[in-house]
């Protein structure tokens, strides 16, 4: 079990941020073969106190890593299956008329979305309005029913998964929700060899145990105070403006874009962007046992933070330019300030 | 070292330091070869352009030698400021800790520890720490154990110089067309001067006294002053003067001091350089005499050997010391002859810079530089003003005073049965040639033609031979003319025009110079 942060050494306070994150890939790890990137990336953004979109085929094991990882963590989790006729009060909650000693009263239902960890799956498959009902909670942590606010208990992480094949019957996500995702991860194909290793682990009868980091009950402000610690982390100047030149470089027109993101953007990233590539960044460093972000994360932080905030136009479209591809080249063209 | 601190701040002050080396080397290169042109632009001079036959004009040089060492300063002083900004710049606390974190590979650590602790602003660097901070202070720590600031930042020279010798050929080609852009082919009066400056060289190296070391430097001003076009015919001519006036002084000096040596003979000589005297100032009444009272000599007194008359030398010296150089001894003769020789040649170089000037002024004549005017009148005495002083070196270009053809001739006509002692060119110091006393039509002499037998022309003395070609001869009346049957026929027609007299105003080139050791060969 991790040791009390806020007691602890900054030393020891980030030796065991190392420790718990480790051991939690490895614990996930246990159910889910390869997808180490994807695992990494959900606990980053759970450190983050962001949220993260996972795109991928059925059958990737989406739904088995999250829950894994709730698991490992101790955290309460929910899993919400989008679809078409899908209502917002069906995530939120409503108000149920119940009766006790005689009186009928109103009283509030929790909906899925109240939990610690919430997986939407087949998000883009949900009406725009039943999607917008997790805007609020994704963002501001509470939910509004009646106008009565409900706060949503922390650690607070939504990891939606969309199929990126089928698009008939779909949604998908417009600008402003898909902005509020900390990072947008891509799932693929297991290899031959960690597909042979699923097989073996779910068609026989051996079953994989985790075993929690946390106990239930201090599961919640251990990582509370491990987020905190990630915003701890420092970041010089010069490497808060190579952030800002990032942006500004992904930006048609902005300064320092770079000729294809004007050819090919018609939007770039918002600020959210720079803000997740710095937390982003600080994990990164945690991981790395510094205290102080680099380039070198700041670099790995770029492509899954900024992926999904570039809307790219219709000639990227038509000559199948990623936003992927982009972002690579910024990274390659921009200079990064020595002071 | 335990504080990070200051081992950062120690690597920004050297940094700091090293970045203005750099850029100082990078400008010592190109501003020592521009001031070492210009300070050495005549040597350089001499082995390239003036071998090759070109002139870089003295005032032309001096403003090269002046642009080039300003230049050169301007680049030291440009390198200065350069090199301080350089210094300003790269004292940068976090400048300093990207460096180090380079070298150390650090990623990034030193330099968030410099941001969050520079010294210089302290406050802000303050407000952004976290509780964090202790653990970077102590990375940057242990990044820094076994750091040798002096040993990691160390000065290299070799890119600064070769961006430095880059500036520097630069410099120097700038230096190569300037001066292609200004050397030119040397005009007479180029040449002129650099004979002078070469004499003037000779005799301040065999200085011997404080004489001669003014004669150098009057030498040198005439010279500098006849190359000089903006001064004036008159300035230039003025220095010349004065040039020939301390040469007569310095020659006069030194025959003095032979004098002494040789007084067994100095009396009889004395006699002849009383006689010139007069000659001189009879022949040349229109010249420039603006002699010294002690200084009869020159031109002059050789010219009256040939007239006997009473002018007076006020010392008689040279002749005196020219005849006395035959008593004494051999060394002494040898010297005095080469003195002499140098003294002629002085003389003559200094006569023909003078004429070039009036040349000069002929060709371009001012207002006031007109022929005939009193400004160009020679201040010779004029005769029976001053008897007992003789005059200068007269100057045969000024307009009148050239003797005109008729004028006065009989005194310019050599005496038949004179003084040929003083016919004879004996080692004096006045110079081979006087310029101005050209032998007039009544004094010419006919050379014999091939296998004709009679008296060879005496032209050993002669100063300038005027040629002319003999007219068609004529028969007279009733004669009968009768052809040569051996004279040589031309195998193209042509007419034997006789050729029109020379003119008295003629340029001195086209007056032929008999130097002394042609005349016996046209004997």
């Amino acid at each position: 079990m991790g040791a009390a942060p806020q007691q602890a050494s900054p030393d020891q306070r980030v030796a065991d941020f190392r420790k718990i994150f480790s051991r939690a890939e490895t614990e996930v790890a246990r159910v889910i073969v390869g997808h180490r990137e994807v695992v990494r990336k959900m606990l980053t953004a759970l450190f983050c106190g962001g949220h993260i979109l996972i795109e991928g085929v059925p059958g990737l094991g989406k739904t088995l890593m999250v829950k894994a990882a709730s698991e490992t963590l101790g955290l309460s989790f929910k899993r919400i299956q989008f679809t078409p006729d899908l209502m917002p009060s069906d995530i939120i909650g409503t108000q149920v008329l119940t009766e006790s000693d005689g009186h009928r009263e109103f009283q509030f239902k929790h909906g899925p979305i109240f939990a610690h960890m919430v997986l939407g799956d087949e998000i883009n498959r949900a009406t725009p309005k039943t999607q917008s009902a997790v805007l609020e909670a994704m963002e501001e942590h509470q939910v509004t029913v009646f106008g009565t606010t409900y706060v949503l208990d922390p650690p607070y992480i939504v990891l939606a998964t969309q199929n990126p094949i089928e698009l008939e019957g779909t949604y998908p996500l417009p600008e402003a929700q898909m902005d509020r995702f900390i990072f947008k991860v891509v799932m693929g194909s297991p290899k031959p060899d960690e597909l042979r290793e699923i097989l073996n682990r779910t068609t026989g009868t051996a079953h994989s145990r985790i075993q929690p980091l946390f106990e239930p009950s201090r599961a919640p402000q251990a990582i509370e105070e491990h987020k905190a610690l990630v915003r701890e982390v420092m970041v010089a100047e010069p490497l808060e403006r190579y952030i800002i030149s990032v942006i500004g470089g992904c930006t048609p027109g902005g300064p320092g874009a770079i000729p294809e993101v004007s050819q090919y953007l018609r939007f770039g990233p918002s600020p959210r962007g720079a803000q997740a590539l710095i937390l982003c960044a600080k994990v990164n460093a945690l991981l790395a046992g510094r205290v102080s972000v680099s380039y070198d994360d700041i670099d790995d932080a770029i492509v899954p933070c900024l992926r999904h905030r570039l809307l790219l136009n219709f000639q990227a479209e038509a000559e199948s330019v990623s936003s992927e591809s982009i972002l690579e080249q910024v990274i390659k063209r921009l200079k990064k300030p020595r002071t | 070292m335990d504080n990070p601190v200051e081992t950062i701040g120690i690597a920004s002050a050297r940094i700091a330091r090293l970045a203005a080396i750099r850029m100082m080397l990078c400008a010592v290169a190109p501003a020592v070869t521009a001031i070492g042109l210009g300070l050495f632009l005549e040597p350089i001079g001499d082995v390239t352009w003036t071998r090759f036959g070109y002139l870089l004009a003295p005032d032309r040089a001096a403003v090269l030698s002046l642009a080039l060492i300003g230049g050169g300063m301007v680049v030291l002083v440009a390198g200065l400021v350069v090199s301080f900004r350089a210094y300003r710049h790269a004292n940068d606390f976090v400048a300093a800790a990207a460096e180090l974190d380079d070298l150390l590979d650090c990623d990034q650590e030193i330099v968030t520890f410099a941001t969050l602790a520079n010294p210089s602003a302290p406050e802000s660097s303050r407000a952004r720490r976290t509780p964090l901070f202790p653990v970077l202070w102590r990375h940057a720590i242990a990044s820094f154990a076994g750091l040798d600031v002096r040993r990691e930042f160390r000065l290299e020279v070799g890119e600064p110089l070769k961006r430095s010798s880059i500036f520097a050929g630069v410099v120097a080609i700038a230096m190569v067309l300037a001066t292609l852009g200004l050397v030119r082919a040397p005009t007479p009066e180029n040449t002129e001067a650099a004979k002078l400056r070469a004499i003037a060289e000779e005799i301040a190296r065999s200085s011997t006294s404080s004489d001669d070391t003014a004669l150098a430097a009057k030498i040198r001003q005439a010279a500098d002053a006849l190359e000089n076009s903006k001064l004036p015919p008159e300035e230039k001519k003025k220095r010349i003067e004065e040039a020939m006036r301390q040469a007569d002084k310095a020659a006069e000096k030194r025959n003095n001091s032979q004098s002494g040596k040789n007084q067994g003979t100095g009396k009889s000589n004395a006699q002849n350089g009383k006689g010139s005297g007069k000659s001189q100032s009879q022949g040349n009444s229109a010249g420039a005499g603006s002699g010294q009272s002690n200084s009869g000599t020159g031109a002059g007194q050789k010219l009256g050997g040939n007239n006997p008359g009473s002018g007076k030398s006020s010392n008689g010296n040279n002749s005196g010391k020219n005849e006395g150089a035959k008593g004494s001894a051999k060394n002494d003769k040898n010297d005095q002859n080469k003195g002499d020789r140098s003294n002629i040649e002085l003389r003559n170089e200094l006569a023909k810079a003078e004429a070039q000037v009036e040349a000069a002024n002929a060709k371009n004549p001012g207002p006031d530089n007109k022929p005939g005017d009193a400004k160009n009148q020679g201040g010779a005495d004029k005769p029976g003003d001053n008897p007992g002083e003789s005059g200068n070196q007269p100057d045969p270009n000024r307009p009148g005073n050239i003797p005109k053809p008729g004028a006065k001739s009989a005194r310019n006509v050599p005496a038949a049965g004179g003084n040929p002692k003083n016919d004879k060119d004996m080692g004096s110091n006045l110079g081979d040639t006087h310029l101005g006393e050209m032998p007039t039509s009544t004094n010419a002499q006919r050379f014999l033609k091939p296998g004709e037998k009679g008296a060879a022309p005496d032209i050993k003395d002669a100063r300038y031979v005027m040629f002319r070609l003999p007219g068609e001869p004529s028969s007279g009346s009733g004669g009968k003319t009768v052809l040569d049957i051996d004279r040589p026929t031309a195998t193209t027609v042509y007419v034997n025009a006789p050729l029109a007299p020379t003119s008295d105003n003629a340029p001195p080139d086209e007056r032929q110079l008999v130097p002394p050791r042609y005349r016996d060969m046209i004997r």
